[in-house]
């Protein structure tokens, strides 16, 4: 059995009176990766800063190590130095990129000769080597985001905490990023969580994923979330009205702003004009491979994502940029009530 | 005309001559400023660091007082030493009226908030996340603080030059607390007034030929440190 290496217990985080993380229970044992998967506003930063020990939650308890974490004193500088957060939009200081790969080391007082010879591997490591004289702040998204995690590494920590580490980041930088995640995992045993919003990569890195949503942890994945205003239309019947105008009928009886969540594998969609309820007319925009099954993005107006069998989805004979009506059943909307 | 024309002629031939009573007036008067101008820096830019990242009751309002203080004149700050320093005052047994301490003192109170603010503007567009990535990067308090004042080091050397321009061109404070002691506290500033006040040009003319280009270079200088904050 692994060793756990965090254990956070009934862990609240409120800001301004509105709770914004409520976890009851999530674990990280040593050596895996664990991914924060979530909308926005889901509560994945704040749990990430509050694992690296920069925020202090509001009630409940962070073990780490076996050792309960007291959000105080100088002991959270050493307990800093297991542990390194690398931010959503990493910062890097206004000097060369191998000064910063070098600050961690400089303020653990490492030897100057040796400073050089560590920087430079880390550089190798991150496949920025040939930028090690260049000013941090020419970088591109992605080799801000390689050269912040060389620079978390050298830290030499027991864990590395990445706040959407291929955010805003091109194809070419995200593959490599996900090399160092694996790399860095496998050969140094770092640990590893980090949060993302795309469920494929998740699955493609991942030890463990934990789903969160509104704070708190959800038991199963949810995609299509939607930000909504309910409200009672005709025959006394609830409807989500969405930020782009789309109106759909719901089960649910909540009232004002929501979130709801459309279940992908329970959405039909056809070649064939569609009447009736929670109906719309969309065109297939991206398509992927699923195993047993086809993922379809189809935009309405918005993207909904859609799961059809290979067998259904050869039958229907479809192409990308085709016209297609979708169905969303209202038993395939999970409404939510967002925090107050 | 003829007289401004020899007046200047005049005046760069007495700068070309290297007179050593003029010298000793230029040097006064970049001894004091410089002095001041250190000292102030020393005190003013943590004032400015703590109030720019410190969350406390009143802080809107000691900025609003700082900002306020920004166009405090000399004479009311020599007039507020001098009570301090004359032989009535509480550190009249120091004897520092008409001394160049005097007028360190009353530059120092009149720059302090100009350092202190500029460094709080310097500061407060730092992002957050510097101080959270100095931080998690394993950086102590004093760490984290010089790495936040690294990164503004351009907007505070821009404050640091702008309080020397002030101080160098001063006259009420040097005046006041000063006395324009020939050879001791007689900065450019005085002498240009006690020139004036005797109908004589030339030292002036020749004494304000060095306070503008002074003035330029420290412009200079001021333009380049917030046109690299800025970039």
């Amino acid at each position: 059995m692994t060793p756990t290496l965090y254990e956070l217990k009934n862990l609240k985080k409120r800001y301004d009176g509105r709770t914004v993380l409520d976890l009851a229970s999530l674990l990280l044992h040593k050596g895996k990766i664990l991914v924060l998967q979530g909308p926005n506003g889901a509560g994945k930063t704040t749990l990430l800063e509050i694992m690296a020990f920069l925020s202090r939650p509001t009630s409940g308890e962070v073990w780490f190590r076996g050792q309960k974490v007291h959000f105080n004193g100088d002991k959270l500088i050493r307990l800093r130095r297991n542990v390194v957060l690398v931010q959503q939009h990493a910062i890097l200081f206004t000097t060369t990129v191998s000064k910063n790969v070098e600050f961690p080391l400089r303020i653990r007082r490492a030897p100057k000769a040796a400073r050089g010879q560590m920087v430079g591997e880390l550089l190798d490591l991150v496949g920025m080597g040939d930028f090690a004289h260049a000013r941090a702040h020419k970088l591109s998204a992605g080799e801000t985001q390689r050269v912040a995690i060389a620079q978390a590494l050298a830290c030499y920590p027991e864990v590395i905490l990445l706040d959407e580490p291929t955010a805003n980041v091109d194809m070419e930088n995200q593959i490599a990023i996900e090399r160092i995640i694996r790399q860095i995992n496998q050969e140094k045993g770092i640990s590893v969580v980090f949060t993302t919003h795309d469920m494929i990569q998740a699955s493609r890195v991942s030890d463990e994923t934990v789903f969160l949503f509104e704070g708190k942890v959800a038991q199963s994945t949810y995609e299509n979330i939607f930000s909504a205003r309910v409200e009672t239309g005709e025959r006394g019947m609830n409807y989500a009205v969405l930020q782009n105008g789309l109106r759909l009928r719901v089960d649910s009886e909540k009232c004002g702003p929501v979130r709801l969540s459309i279940d992908p594998g329970a959405v039909k969609i056809s070649r064939n004009l569609t009447s009736g309820e929670n109906a719309f007319k969309g065109r297939l925009v991206q398509l992927a491979d699923e195993e047993a099954r086809v993922r379809a993005l189809i935009d309405v107006g918005m993207l909904v994502s859609v799961l059809i069998s290979k067998e259904v989805f050869k039958k229907m004979d479809v192409a990308l940029g085709n016209q297609l009506w979708l169905t969303c059943p209202a038993e395939s909307i999970e409404v939510f009530q967002t925090f107050k | 005309m003829d007289f401004l024309v020899d007046s200047l002629l005049s005046a760069f031939m007495l700068i070309w001559s290297m007179d050593h009573d003029f010298l000793v007036i230029v040097y006064v008067s970049l001894k004091v400023s410089s002095s001041s101008t250190l000292i102030a820096s020393v005190v003013g830019v943590p004032i400015g660091f703590f109030i720019a990242y410190g969350e406390f009751h009143g802080k809107r309002l000691l900025i609003t007082i700082l900002n306020t203080l920004l166009s405090l004149p000399t004479v009311v700050v020599g007039l507020f030493v001098y009570a301090f320093i004359s032989r009535k005052g509480v550190f009249g047994i120091y004897d520092l009226l008409y001394t160049q301490k005097a007028i360190i003192i009353g530059q120092v109170i009149l720059i302090i908030p100009i350092v202190a603010t500029f460094t709080i503007a310097a500061i407060s567009p730092i992002d957050e996340r510097y101080r959270k990535t100095a931080l998690t990067l394993g950086a102590n308090l004093s760490q984290t603080a010089s790495m936040i004042l690294r990164e503004a080091r351009f907007g505070i050397a821009a404050a640091i030059i702008a309080a020397f321009g002030r101080v160098i061109a001063e006259v009420g404070i040097s005046m006041m607390l000063g006395g324009n002691a020939k050879g001791f506290t007689r900065t450019m500033t005085t002498a240009m007034a006690l020139e004036y006040d005797k109908g004589l040009f030339v030292l002036s003319v020749a004494l304000g030929i060095v306070l503008l280009t002074v003035s330029f270079v420290v412009n200079v200088f001021f333009n380049y440190f917030q046109g690299k904050a800025r970039a």
